[in-house]
């Protein structure tokens, strides 16, 4: 009973010479087919790919690392000009202060001289003037005297009031009464 | 291997079961020779249902197509082509089995085209034509466009990446890579094309994985003597043991060439006829079993079975693939360890294996 099916079994173990020949034609043919138009042009494009995507990963890399440095640059470049505008600005403000401390001493310095002179030119005016006024009261004095004596100088009472106002004047007074003689 | 065994033991029951219901040896017979003439037998006897499963997935010279519970329609026989080696060596001979063709030892080669053959070499214009028409590979566009091109080219990388280089090295892995490719597509397309109604898979054919193993054995030969030279292929052989021990380890080397090629060969058709045979098994206990309930849970078994077997197409072509890279990877090592030949074989290669795995991760 089972072994009629056992025997039909060999039949799909049988091997026919047939199939395998064709078989071995059949995948040459289509092995060196699929190498000339298929695996070959695939697998290049594979690879024209992967080193597109590597040369491309590896370039962005690269162009990240230079733009990373050039931020830096920028970074120091700005920090330095930051720095060199504050230093300026300091050395400036520096030099302003100097400047006006200097004007300031200068101006200064000539309001006092300016005060000096006029107050000698004031000095002057005043002893000019005292002088003037002196000389004028001696020679009002002296045309007054003149006066007088010309009119009573004989008498003896006037004559010792003249004296005692000549006396009473100050030394200088002879000099402005000689200088004005 | 587990397949086989289900396949084994579901023939073994429907036989157990169909056998005294119809009570004739007949329909064994009829089984048996349902390689040439089994038309007829599922044809008479409706329910013959191992006999029609026997019919289905054995080779035939007749194309026919089958019809749902009817009898197929005969398409034609398929041309034979005959070289006899000497005269007179391709005539039938007459057994008590009926007409018998002389086989190759008699002198005679059968070249006829069977339903194997047609449906292997359409499976192969298939993949020729798909390749030619979806891949990608335009040199302009570097980027894949559209499902075809995408699929087509995820497949060529994982056989490239994860069978060629892995397995055999980063240097020598691209040289071979045609011919995993190829064989890769070749064993899928023909896996799937039986997946397709009205068609049969050419790969549930012992002769055809026996070419194909036979080529993969070709390959890993030519591979390890190109990497070792004929001379340290030949030492190879000798197993790098003492000479009073060759007449020992020859033979065992010359059988280790030979089971891997065998194992390639029995795991691919194994693989291919059991699914079939267990798909319609399922579909069979519907008549087997005489009641139309049956349906109700084998038509869902069988669904899932078909599935498996979509899956299982494609594991087997990785299989095969997978393991025709193993084996050239296994040759091309040797020949970079032919200096160092000592130790035993096993190791050897494992050893080698293992380095080529790590020096690519």
């Amino acid at each position: 009973m089972l072994l009629p099916p056992v025997l039909a079994a060999s039949s799909f173990v049988s091997v026919q010479p047939g199939l395998i020949f064709w078989t071995l034609v059949t995948f040459v043919i289509v092995f060196f087919v699929l190498r000339w138009k298929a695996w070959g042009p695939i697998l290049q494009l594979v690879q024209e790919r992967e080193k597109q995507i590597a040369n491309a990963v590896e370039s962005a890399k690269r162009e990240r690392a230079e733009a990373e440095k050039l931020l830096a640059d920028q970074k120091t470049a700005i920090a330095e000009a930051r720095r060199q505008a504050a230093e300026d600005t300091r050395r400036i403000q520096a030099e302003m202060e100097k400047f006006r401390e200097e004007l300031m001493a200068k101006s200064r310095k000539e309001a006092e001289e300016l005060k000096l002179s006029a107050r000698r030119e004031i000095e002057e005016q005043k002893t000019k003037a005292i002088a003037e006024v002196r000389a004028m009261a001696v020679d009002l004095s002296i045309e007054v005297a003149g006066k007088l004596i010309n009119e009573r100088m004989d008498d003896s009472k006037h004559r010792a009031l003249a004296d005692q106002f000549v006396q009473g004047l100050a030394p200088s007074g002879t000099g402005a009464v000689s200088r004005t003689a | 291997m587990r397949k086989a065994m289900v396949l084994i033991a579901s023939l073994f029951a429907a036989v157990a079961w169909a056998s005294p219901e119809h009570g004739e040896a007949a329909a064994g017979e009829h089984g048996a020779a349902a390689g040439e003439h089994g038309a007829a037998a599922a044809g008479e006897h409706g329910e013959d249902v191992p006999g029609y499963i026997l019919h289905h997935v054995t080779d035939s010279r007749e194309m026919e197509l089958e019809v749902p519970l009817g009898k197929p329609i005969h398409l034609g026989t398929l041309p034979t082509l005959l070289i006899p080696f000497h005269d007179g060596a391709c005539t039938p001979k007459m057994t008590d089995h009926g007409e018998v063709m002389p086989g190759l030892m008699e002198g005679c080669l059968d070249l006829s085209l069977t339903k194997h053959t047609v449906f292997m070499f359409a499976s192969a214009a298939l993949l020729l034509i798909t390749m030619l028409v979806w891949s990608n590979r335009d040199k302009t566009k570097l980027v894949p466009r559209g499902t075809g091109a995408n699929l087509i080219e995820m497949l060529v990388l994982f056989v490239r990446d994860e069978l060629a280089i892995k397995n055999i090295g980063k240097e020598e892995g691209p040289r071979y890579v045609p011919y995993l490719l190829t064989a890769f597509f070749f064993i899928l397309f023909m896996n799937l094309l039986g997946l397709v109604p009205w068609m049969s898979t050419a790969t549930g054919n012992i002769a055809v994985t026996l070419a194909l193993a036979l080529c993969t054995f070709i390959v890993t030969q030519a591979a390890s003597i190109r990497a070792a030279g004929i001379g340290g292929y030949l030492k190879h052989l000798t197993g790098g043991v003492a000479p009073w021990l060759w007449p020992i380890m020859i033979p065992v080397e010359i059988l280790g060439l030979f089971t891997k090629p065998f194992a390639l060969t029995m795991r691919l058709f194994a693989n291919m006829l059991a699914g079939h045979v267990v798909l319609f098994f399922l579909l069979g206990l519907i008549f087997i079993l005489g009641h139309p309930g049956v349906a109700a849970v084998s038509v869902p078994f069988a669904f899932a079975i078909y599935l498996l077997e979509l899956f299982v197409a494609f594991v087997q072509a990785y299989v095969f693939t997978m393991l025709s890279a193993l084996f050239i990877g296994m040759g091309v090592a040797m020949g970079h360890h032919a200096h160092d030949d000592h130790g035993h074989e096993g190791h050897h290669e494992g050893g080698a294996s293992h380095d080529h795995g790590r020096a690519h991760h």
